[in-house]
């Protein structure tokens, strides 16, 4: 049923475009790919919030830098306990449902219809919350999503930073 | 330049090693003693009792890697070598864990950093935790032996210039600081030492005790998690263990150790989550509480000279002048160290994201990092945290109580002054809200009145103390001062789990040192002929 409540979300999405209203859309990603369990769609709209400033400028090189990351945000994923991906499966889940858009954000609108300035403002507001569950929900996509970009030597370049080549 | 992996060596010679992974049946296996875990405890436990001519069977959750799969990459070292892929939290995450599980356990990934128990830490078990025959001197030889075997000594070379901050701000200040003396052999003085050590200069048990025991004929049986520990009145009679695959997920066989003696050396979380699922004795409900981390402050600096956290030796120079200053059962005290500065460490462990991360980012290079080691464990409002049986493993709950945020306004000026004196131009304590402070007069001001909280400070720590303590007195230890269950004949701790409270200092020659005792009276117990 979450697949079908998405799908529609997605259409709802592309009928606003036909509106002329100006959302974000990240084109290189197929809405196929978000349909899968791994949140890609989800997650390829959180990386340029959470990594305005770090992904390349040239718009080629971002699309692979965040495809790179979304890659080993699944990794990351992958790695995690069975306790913590459950946790962290549940957030996303709920991002993606308007029940849980609605709970977490105060707003049934679909994320993918949000400007990348509405999503700063969702984000900050966990960030402020008083309650503990929205600055862990805050810190866990934040973790999750920075330390799986600086994990790849393909985005150390701004740090100007290599590790050593002794052994190469 | 190729290395030599002296782990793929000894495996090529014989050693007798077991990777559960590949076990597809169950198995029992047997030995004079079974010892769970594979780091400062179960390393040192195991060489000194093959030493006496035992038979010895270590048997460690994480996997046996060695130098040539460390290949200085956080991606990689964090899932192979770190419990729960370096993101181990206390229960309201409020606290980031790094344990290492893998054969050496924290050893193969930690700093390097050895200190011998403080002697306040040792007058305070003595007097408070019924703990006897545990003094500096009488601990002295264990400590030298422990020393020598692992080539302890004193970094000789330039601090690099992360630590040199810290050596140059206590100068300016008169502060005290101590040169560390660390466990390497041959350095190269690169700074990778929590990937696992390249070059295998770093003296861990992966690399000097365990192939040791191995060499004598011991049995290392890795990726096997220890799940049960088979026991009727006073005597434990078989352990448990769950094989994993190399995703450390169970595999479906179950493994069945037997022994005439049993070691837990799983670390201050593990072996008492063991002893709880086991359901051994515990009438005072001791097993778990008081669980200690050194949780941990920081402090970001920025400086015109590129720092270069990442490189070089990442620990060479200590700062107790804050650790005993209002004695040990005072205010809190505070260990100034620094970290190694590694992209996904400084990624995680700051704050924020989008334009302001990755301006603190691109000053990768000129960012000094001070941490401040908080002294848990003494003071009556600073009783730790508690380890609780969940069912699929284990939480820590940890509150960070008013003596711990006391302490930590305390240390983040000490630390703001310090990177000050030392050159700093700005400063940046890592905490909600704080903005770049651009001198110490206006650090000053704003540390006073910052807020500090769950969640908004980042508090992280790489030291995990307590949960099953020694002692005399039974309605406070489940050992004795010699690591010998109350409750068991056969039944030994070794491992950080037996503090009473925290140490104050870095706890790896800590756990060398008493083990080598400990497990030197078990090899002559075991050893003794019947009268």
């Amino acid at each position: 049923m979450k697949r079908r409540t998405f799908l529609t979300t997605a259409l709802v999405g592309t009928g606003a475009l036909a509106l002329g209203v100006n959302l974000y859309s990240p084109s290189h990603v197929k809405i196929s790919e978000a349909l899968d369990e791994q949140h890609r769609l989800l997650f390829s709209l959180l990386i340029p919030v959470f990594l305005d400033g770090a992904l390349p400028e040239i718009e080629s090189q971002r699309i692979v830098a965040q495809n790179q990351t979304i890659e080993a945000i699944v990794a990351t994923m992958g790695l995690l306990p069975d306790d913590s991906r459950a946790e962290l499966e549940e957030l996303l889940e709920l991002l993606e449902s308007r029940v849980g858009l609605l709970l977490l954000t105060g707003s049934m609108t679909p994320l993918l219809m949000r400007r990348p300035a509405e999503l700063v403002e969702m984000l900050e507001r966990w960030r402020a919350s008083y309650l503990d569950m929205m600055i862990t929900a805050y810190q866990g996509l934040r973790e999750l999503v920075i330390a799986s970009y600086y994990s790849s030597p393909e985005h150390w370049t701004r740090l100007n930073y290599n590790k050593p080549t002794f052994l190469n | 330049m190729a290395i030599q992996d002296p782990i793929q060596q000894g495996l090529a010679s014989g050693w007798k090693h077991i990777d559960a992974s590949q076990v597809t049946q169950a198995q029992t296996l047997e030995a004079d003693v079974v010892i769970v875990g594979s780091g400062a405890g179960g390393g040192v436990a195991a060489e000194i009792l093959s030493e006496a001519g035992l038979s010895v069977i270590i048997i460690e959750g994480g996997p046996l890697k060695s130098s040539e799969s460390f290949n200085m990459e956080e991606r990689r070292a964090y899932p192979n070598l770190y419990q729960q892929a370096a993101s181990m939290k206390t229960k309201d995450k409020a606290i980031g864990i790094f344990q290492g599980r893998a054969v050496g356990g924290s050893t193969t990934v930690n700093w390097t950093t050895s200190i011998r128990t403080p002697q306040n830490a040792l007058e305070y078990w003595a007097k408070e935790k019924s703990i006897t025959g545990l003094s500096a001197e009488s601990l002295k030889p264990w400590f030298e032996k422990m020393e020598q075997r692992l080539n302890i000594s004193e970094w000789a070379y330039e601090p690099n210039r992360n630590n040199l901050a810290l050596r140059q701000g206590c100068e300016a200040l008169g502060w005290d600081f101590t040169v560390i003396k660390r466990n390497v052999a041959g350095c190269w003085n690169s700074g990778y030492c929590g990937m696992g050590c390249p070059v295998n200069a770093k003296q861990s048990m992966l690399l000097t005790t365990i192939p040791a025991a191995l060499n004598r004929g011991a049995t290392l049986v890795s990726r096997a998690k220890v799940s049960q520990i088979e026991h009727t009145n006073d005597k434990v009679y078989g352990l448990k263990a769950q094989a994993l695959s190399e995703s450390l997920k169970p595999t479906g066989v179950e493994l069945l150790f037997k022994a005439k003696h049993y070691i837990l050396s799983a670390g201050a979380i593990h072996t008492p989550t063991l002893m709880m699922r086991s359901k051994l004795p515990d009438p005072y409900h001791i097993l778990g509480k008081r669980t200690f981390l050194h949780p941990t402050l920081l402090s970001g600096a920025m400086f015109n000279d590129p720092i270069n956290g990442h490189a070089g030796a990442p620990q060479s120079i200590y700062s107790d002048q804050f650790v005993w200053q209002d004695g040990a059962e005072g205010e809190l005290g505070y260990k100034l160290e620094v970290p190694p500065v590694h992209p996904i460490l400084i990624a995680s462990k700051t704050l924020g994201y989008g334009q302001s991360h990755a301006e603190l980012m691109a000053k990768f290079n000129q960012l000094q990092v001070t941490i401040a080691l908080v002294r848990d464990g003494y003071h009556p409002d600073s009783q730790g945290g508690q380890v609780r049986l969940t069912d699929s493993g284990f939480s820590l709950d940890y509150p960070l109580t008013d003596a711990f945020w006391h302490a930590a306004r305390r240390a983040f000026a000490s630390m703001a002054e310090l990177q000050f004196a030392a050159g700093a131009k700005q400063v940046l304590p890592i905490s909600e809200g704080m903005p770049y402070l651009s001198s110490w007069t206006e650090a000053k001001k704003a540390i006073a009145e910052m807020d500090l909280a769950p969640l908004k400070t980042v508090v992280a720590s790489a030291h995990v103390m307590g949960g099953c303590p020694m002692g005399e007195d039974t309605k406070t230890a489940m050992v004795d001062s010699e690591g010998s269950s109350h409750y068991f004949d056969n039944l030994s701790v070794m491992d950080g789990s037996l503090f009473p409270t925290s140490l104050g200092a870095n706890p790896q020659l800590s756990i060398y040192g008493i083990t080598a005792k400990n497990a030197s009276l078990l090899a002559q117990r075991l050893t003794a002929k019947p009268q």
